[in-house]
């Protein structure tokens, strides 16, 4: 059931077997994952079903480099579903490598595989309503599914992976009704979590403290207590419960809120392919169940090891939207709507070029002499995507030259001294508030241009085509928008050692019986892909841990099916 | 054991009467109103009191699968008990069906209360049940089965029309409308619970079983699964706005228009499927029916889900012949 958190009683103690903090992604998913296997849970969503402004502040905070790093209040949201209210829908699982300890790598490998995580990714594509578990172009789009870029064949760079997309999917729209009806679970909005609790001798939560902005206090004691509140506000929650452990809780060794890691990401370089257009599939593609699909450019995990490179991915993208050279009627527009557009997809058309008059009259020109591309880009994109409920993914230009820019998508690799930590300001419920201070090392570059290198020569080889790149600039160009917005992750980094990480390969904090994360704060690297599919594939696997360990009586039998 | 089938000729009694004339113990009469009396088969109008006790004469048992109109149902559950005791009929299992638990949501057992306020259909049947409990009370033995939505080849309800509807896009991947459960159950499996009812002694009160199939996928994921085998894809995804404009203005003008060729004596095969706002609720209602209790009860097995799906969607194709080679294109997605 859904209610709200003002009707619990002043100063109540309310009892259950799971306390779930965060209505987002990792919060529903476990929820979800959990109903009607006889536990009583309860889930803390701060926010409720629509936007609202002195909730969302509650995540003000600090940056210590603005242009590295967006303010913490963007990218999030404190209502149920999160940041999936906002979320571009790109999904993909991480690779086998991602797990991998990289001698090349410092601080990489999980505790577990991706094997560990392959029977809970079907069920996580299908929360995030992304279609069948297939990410081969063969498997997804069919055995005659044509190639990336016809020619091309490479025993070190792949064309064959894809990533497909959420609708995107708001998690809290899509699952309210299924949280509604389920009768053991209780979602309280409005609930925000101001402590944890911990026992005298420090090894267990005791009670979750729970504030409402209207002043309503009350506390859940849990047998097991779940911080699903996404990859900075987790962190920022266990620093922030400093009453009994000092340093805050599971942060015995200094490293909660430590190896914060997004992605490196920007458009570099021209690729140039020969032949005709029709040899390249540069755009979306929709498999039989309906889902955009598109096409990625990747080097082999085999190459990634012997050549010391950190995982990356490239799409074929177009030229800088700023730069009015492109003649582009479709990008100029998008360049002048920016007014219109949200922070967060707004921000990698403000690249920080101001807008001049010249700028403007330029871009307002290519529009003007583009009208034919620029009123059927505008109509598709209100039939498929203003008006669609599975919405196209992005802008896509109509390939007419056969030249790309390569839109990269790269891991970061993970640093202690990127970081967030909590300073002295406090928000209105009396919690100190965020500063994020993100760093990045040469090393992340240098990863990403031997990763260019390594396809520039396979590309040559091949005799497709040719890639260049300004290596002068690339630092820049990668680096234009800071950290790419809203992949927080690696606060509380997985680990089996307690003294380099936070919680173990059961994502249980090491040092509190009762205390799990569920989120990408847990991810120890990276990974190429965007977090969300494998946070909310680790969500289930943590699901099905506390079904065994919480579970009141011998595990529900299944149905039986007939052989 | 001597049976009437009542509504022999429907899609559920037909298959059991086919599924009987195998038996060793049961031998089955399957009665209707269009029939033309056999060995095997009696006319019967099961509202006319004169006629249910002639078809009735002489079994040892009734099934009742009448489907049809309110009165048919309701009306006709009153007077197959009636004619029951008056000729010493002592058994009857009864096919009900889950609407009984109307806009219930959440997990359905037997025990679960009834709710007959969301329309004609639900009404009938709950005051069905109540005629047949009472046959119980006075020393009959009654089994009552309520089955989810039973499909299978030659299901029209739930495969033919669903699978129309699929390939003219206006079904497909219908988000949180298509969330609920679909709570399938195969007709075999159907037609078997039956078999195992009557070999069920019921005195005092009656014997009630949900049937669904334990993996019965929520609509969506059942859509979704029949569009690829059928080969009506891509799937579209579905706003619920269109939805509502298909259900509230576009429905009743087909249903209009389908009573009209039905009256003029003219087919209305041709005409598009109506989308009613009825079926839009079934298909957004989390209600979950448990099938647990005649699992155990009856030894009940059913069907693995992909197996059902396999036969009615090749039975989809063979009747549709201009598909099948659309169908012959389709992709082997793994399924998930």
């Amino acid at each position: 059931m859904i209610s709200d958190a003002n009707d619990v009683g002043q100063g109540a103690l309310l009892r259950a077997d799971l306390c779930i903090v965060g209505g987002g992604a990792a919060g529903i998913s476990l929820a979800l994952a959990l109903t009607g296997q006889g536990l009583d849970i309860i889930l803390l969503e701060s926010g409720r079903l629509k936007p609202h402004a002195p909730t969302q502040s509650l995540y003000d905070g600090e940056v210590s480099d603005p242009k590295l790093h967006s303010p913490p209040d963007k990218y999030r949201q404190r209502r149920l579903g999160g940041s999936t209210t906002i979320w571009g829908g790109r999904c993909m699982p991480f690779d086998a490598i991602d797990f991998e300890s990289r001698s090349y790598l410092p601080h990489s490998g999980w505790p577990i595989s991706l094997e560990d995580l392959l029977p809970f990714y079907p069920e996580a594509n299908r929360l995030a309503e992304a279609g069948r578990f297939a990410y081969e172009a063969k498997a997804a789009l069919g055995a005659d599914a044509p190639p990336m870029l016809r020619g091309f064949r490479s025993e070190v760079v792949s064309t064959d992976g894809l990533e497909r997309f959420s609708c995107p999917t708001d998690f809290g729209a899509r699952y309210a009704r299924r949280l509604r009806v389920a009768r053991d679970v209780r979602v309280l909005l409005g609930a925000n979590c101001t402590r944890l609790e911990l026992d005298a001798d420090s090894r267990r939560i005791g009670e979750v403290e729970a504030t409402t902005l209207a002043g309503r206090r009350f506390a859940i004691a849990a047998r097991a207590v779940v911080l699903a509140a996404g990859g900075l506000e987790t962190a920022r929650l266990l620093l922030a419960s400093r009453d009994v452990a000092h340093a805050g809780i599971g942060n015995e060794h200094d490293v909660v809120g430590r190896y914060y890691m997004c992605h490196i990401a920007g458009n570099v370089g021209t690729l140039e392919i020969g032949g005709d257009t029709s040899g390249v599939r540069h755009g979306y593609e929709m498999s039989p169940e309906g889902i955009y699909c598109r096409r990625r450019i990747a080097v082999r995990g085999s190459e990634q090891r012997r050549l010391g490179l950190a995982n990356a991915v490239a799409r074929l993208h177009f030229p800088r939207i700023t730069d009015p050279r492109h003649g582009s009627g479709v990008l100029s527009g998008l360049f002048l709507a920016r007014p219109f557009i949200s922070y967060e997809y707004a921000k990698r058309v403000n690249d920080g070029t101001h807008g001049s008059l010249p700028l403007y009259a330029n871009h307002l020109w290519n529009v003007l002499t583009d009208p034919l591309d620029t009123a059927a880009f505008l109509g598709h994109w209100i039939a498929r995507r203003t008006l669609a409920q599975r919405k196209f993914p992005s802008v896509i230009l109509r390939n007419r030259s056969n030249r790309f820019s390569l839109e990269l998508h790269g891991e970061q690799m993970p640093h202690a001294d990127s970081r967030v930590s909590l300073t002295d300001k406090l928000d209105a419920l009396g919690m100190p508030q965020l500063r994020v201070n993100w760093r990045y090392a040469r090393a992340d570059i240098e990863s990403l241009r031997r990763t260019l290198d390594v396809i520039a020569q396979e590309v040559e080889r091949s005799g497709i085509g040719r890639l260049s790149y300004d290596g002068g600039t690339l630092e820049e160009d990668l680096m234009r928008f800071g950290a790419y917005g809203g992949h927080h992750i690696g606060t509380t980094r997985m680990g089996s050692d307690p003294r380099s990480s936070v919680v173990d390969a059961n994502c249980r904090v090491h040092s509190v019986g009762n205390l799990y994360i569920a989120g990408s704060s847990v991810f120890p690297t990276s990974s190429q892909a965007n977090p969300t599919l494998t946070l909310i594939a680790l969500s289930l696997r943590l699901g099905r841990h506390l079904t065994q360990r919480l579970s009141p009586r011998p595990v529900a039998v299944p149905d039986e099916v007939a052989a | 054991m001597k049976v009437l089938v009542l509504g022999g000729s429907g899609y559920i009694g037909s298959r059991l009467c086919a599924m009987l004339a195998d038996s060793t113990w049961v031998s089955a009469v399957s009665g209707s109103r269009r029939a033309t009396a056999s060995a095997s088969t009696v006319r019967v109008d099961s509202t006319d009191a004169a006629s249910m006790k002639r078809a009735l004469r002489g079994m040892d048992a009734v099934v009742n699968c009448v489907a049809g109109s309110a009165p048919a149902i309701a009306q006709g559950a009153h007077v197959l008990v009636q004619a029951a005791n008056e000729v010493g009929c002592q058994r009857i299992v009864h096919l009900s069906t889950m609407s009984v638990y109307g806009a219930f949501e959440g997990e359905a057992h037997e025990d679960t209360p009834r709710d007959p306020s969301i329309g004609w259909y639900a009404k009938a049947k709950c005051d069905a049940e109540d005629a047949i409990a009472a046959f119980a009370t006075h020393g009959g033995s009654v089994v009552m089965l309520r089955p989810g939505c039973v499909w299978g080849p030659g299901s029209e309800l739930w495969v033919g029309r669903i699978g129309r509807l699929l390939h003219a896009r206006r079904l497909g991947d219908l988000g949180a409308a298509g969330d609920g459960w679909s709570n399938l159950v195969s007709v075999d499996d159907v037609c078997a619970a039956i078999v195992a009812s009557l070999g069920m002694e019921a005195r005092g009160a009656p014997l009630v079983y949900n049937l669904a199939a334990p993996d019965s996928p929520r609509w969506n994921d059942y859509f979704v699964d029949l569009a690829l085998a059928i080969g009506a894809t891509p799937v579209r995804r579905l706003s619920p706005r269109q939805l509502q404009f298909d259900a509230r203005l576009a429905s009743p003008a087909l249903k209009l228009a389908q009573i009209a060729l039905t009256k003029a004596r003219r087919g209305s095969r041709h005409l598009p499927d109506p989308l009613p706002p009825g079926l839009l609720g079934v298909f957004e209602r989390q209600l979950h029916l448990r099938g647990d209790r005649a699992r155990q009860a009856l030894g009940w097995r059913c069907t693995p889900y992909t197996e059902v799906l396999r036969s009615a969607a090749t039975w989809f194709m063979s009747n549709d012949p201009v598909r099948t080679g659309a169908a012959q294109r389709t992709l082997q997605v793994p399924p998930t």
